[in-house]
């Protein structure tokens, strides 16, 4: 469960966002909409704790902002995966590489990563490609291989912030399908986005954020 | 286990792809080490040649001539107790006659009727001591003893001898110490470029939920690659220009240079772990903060 409890985080610039209540159960798949610039992915990087909330707390399970200590932190981030914008691939790596990195950090055995890594790229639809490197590979792809990466640790929440960045329009309609069976499999999914049009319609729950402040429908 | 063979494939793959600052971090340690290296020589056969002057000192004890012998005995027994003191050997009125009549070639009583030669007794010091050797100590304690009638030794001599090498060892000391300082700062430097270039693996590590030490690893191995690699130069260059540099000081004053090359390579490469595992740790420490 993710709670937020009269969160405030404000850069210091001024800007960021204030007085968020919100909570989030376990099953759900809960869609953040709101304009650019008005605090999306602020909000998600509150939940994995790079942000710690000035005011109010940030809860998620048994991790709570206001006491935990900067090395439990990495422990929390394992029971997370992350498709982010900005979160690219490696360059340096191939793409069996790439997604096999969250699963040494867990410290897992050499051939269960083949297994796992195999098993989930098949997921998305990329399997054959392991020894692709990034730049082999097209934006769709690499934003397949990014879902991958998040899913492979078979992680309790996926945060996704604007996952279907450039991305066409079937294309993101497939991703977003393949997120939904993630949920239905058990995991939270908070999903940030600007495009409304994506996600109507589909029974999701949807948080409006508007400078800095939600508005829950 | 597995998560170690990652650590350290990772480690040695960053070796490859940063060969410049693997070269500029290699050859920053081969160049204080083969400094540092020198200098520990220097000092280790300047320790020899103290070690040989030392073994010269000499403090002769002249007794009264009243005194027994066997009180002599004692005393000197007592003096092999002070503190510093190597070893004495006793010079009786009989030996002392004995040595004039070698180096003169003629009987004392002969000449003055009775044997006018005090006993006496020679006081060598510890050799082996990094420390100041002060000898004064050592002088009054002799001179306490109401048997003693006289006590020469060469104190300015020995206090000049001694006074150069307390500044030697100083001087040698602060410039290792200053090297190592300098080469821990240039690999931290050197380690923060690759830091820098590696800036996004750190990040997604960190998004990941790696610990600190996990990031950290890496990096730390590949400077004590680093770190190793050049010890292995250093001890090298060091080795083939003390064998050459032996050659010659042995033709022109057969006199060897003292070294011996495990120990050398053994304390280069441990400096050099241990300069590297600072510098790295400090860079990548201080990136992650
Ligand atoms: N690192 C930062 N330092 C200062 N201000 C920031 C920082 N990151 C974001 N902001 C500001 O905080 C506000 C919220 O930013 P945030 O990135 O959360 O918006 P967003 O909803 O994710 O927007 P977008 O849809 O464009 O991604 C904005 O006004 C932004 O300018
Ligand atoms: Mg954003």
């Amino acid at each position: 469960m993710i709670r937020l409890d009269n969160a405030s985080y404000s850069y210091t610039n001024g800007s960021g966002i204030s007085n968020i209540n919100l909570t989030i159960g376990d099953d759900e798949f809960a869609f953040i909409i709101g304009p650019t610039g008005s605090g999306k992915t602020t909000l998600l990087r509150m939940v994995y704790m790079d942000l710690l909330p000035q005011v109010g707390k940030v809860v998620v399970d048994e991790f709570d902002s206001k006491i935990i200590k900067s090395r439990k932190i990495p422990f929390l981030r394992r029971k997370i995966g992350m498709v982010f914008q900005d979160y690219h691939l490696l360059d340096d790596r191939n793409l069996f590489d790439n997604i096999a990195l969250s699963l040494h950090v867990l410290g897992w055995a050499k051939d269960e990563i083949v297994d796992r890594v195999t098993e989930s790229l098949e997921e998305v639809g990329l399997d054959g490609k392991d020894d692709r490197y990034p730049e082999e590979l097209s934006g769709g792809e690499q934003q397949r291989a990014c879902i991958a990466r998040a899913l492979v640790k078979d992680p309790d929440i996926i945060l996704a912030d604007e996952p279907t960045g450039n991305l066409d329009p079937v294309t993101s309609f497939e991703l977003i399908k393949l997120l939904e069976e993630v949920n239905r499999e058990g995991t939270t999914i908070i999903m940030a986005s600007h495009d409304y049009n994506l996600i109507k319609g589909r029974g999701h729950r949807i948080i409006e954020i508007q400078d800095g402040s939600v508005r829950q429908s | 286990m597995d998560k170690m063979m990652f650590l350290l494939s990772e480690g040695v793959k960053n070796l490859w792809r940063h060969k410049l600052t693997a070269f500029t971090a290699i050859f920053s340690i081969f160049l204080t080490l083969s400094v540092a290296g020198s200098l520990m020589i220097v000092g280790q056969n300047t320790n020899k040649i103290i070690e040989y002057l030392r073994g010269k000192y000499k403090i002769e004890v002249f007794f009264n001539e009243n005194v027994s012998d066997k009180q002599i005995a004692s005393v000197v027994e007592e003096f092999n107790k002070i503190n510093g003191v190597r070893s004495t050997t006793l010079i009786s009125k009989t030996d002392a006659g004995k040595i004039f009549k070698s180096q003169f070639g003629e009987n004392i009583l002969d000449i003055v009727g009775y044997n006018p030669l005090p006993a006496s007794c020679v006081v060598n010091v510890v050799q082996y001591q990094i420390e100041k050797m002060n000898i004064m100590p050592i002088v009054e304690r002799i001179k306490s003893y109401p048997e003693v009638d006289e006590v020469q030794y060469q104190g300015r001599l020995i206090y000049r001898i001694e006074t150069y090498y307390q500044k030697f060892v100083k001087i040698m000391t602060v410039l290792l110490i200053l090297i190592l300082i300098i080469s821990v700062f240039i690999i931290s430097n050197t380690v923060r470029l690759t830091i820098i270039a590696k800036k996004e693996l750190i990040q997604a590590l960190q998004l990941i939920g790696a610990t600190r030490s996990f990031v950290k690893a890496p990096f730390v191995i590949e400077g004590v690659f680093h770190g190793l690699i050049g010890a292995i130069l250093a001890s090298a260059l060091l080795i083939v220009g003390l064998e050459i540099g032996s050659g010659i000081t042995d033709s022109v004053i057969k006199l060897k240079i003292q070294y011996s090359p495990f120990i050398l390579v053994g304390i280069l490469s441990s400096l050099s772990v241990v300069i590297s595992f600072l510098g790295s740790s400090r860079a990548i420490s201080k990136f992650l903060k």
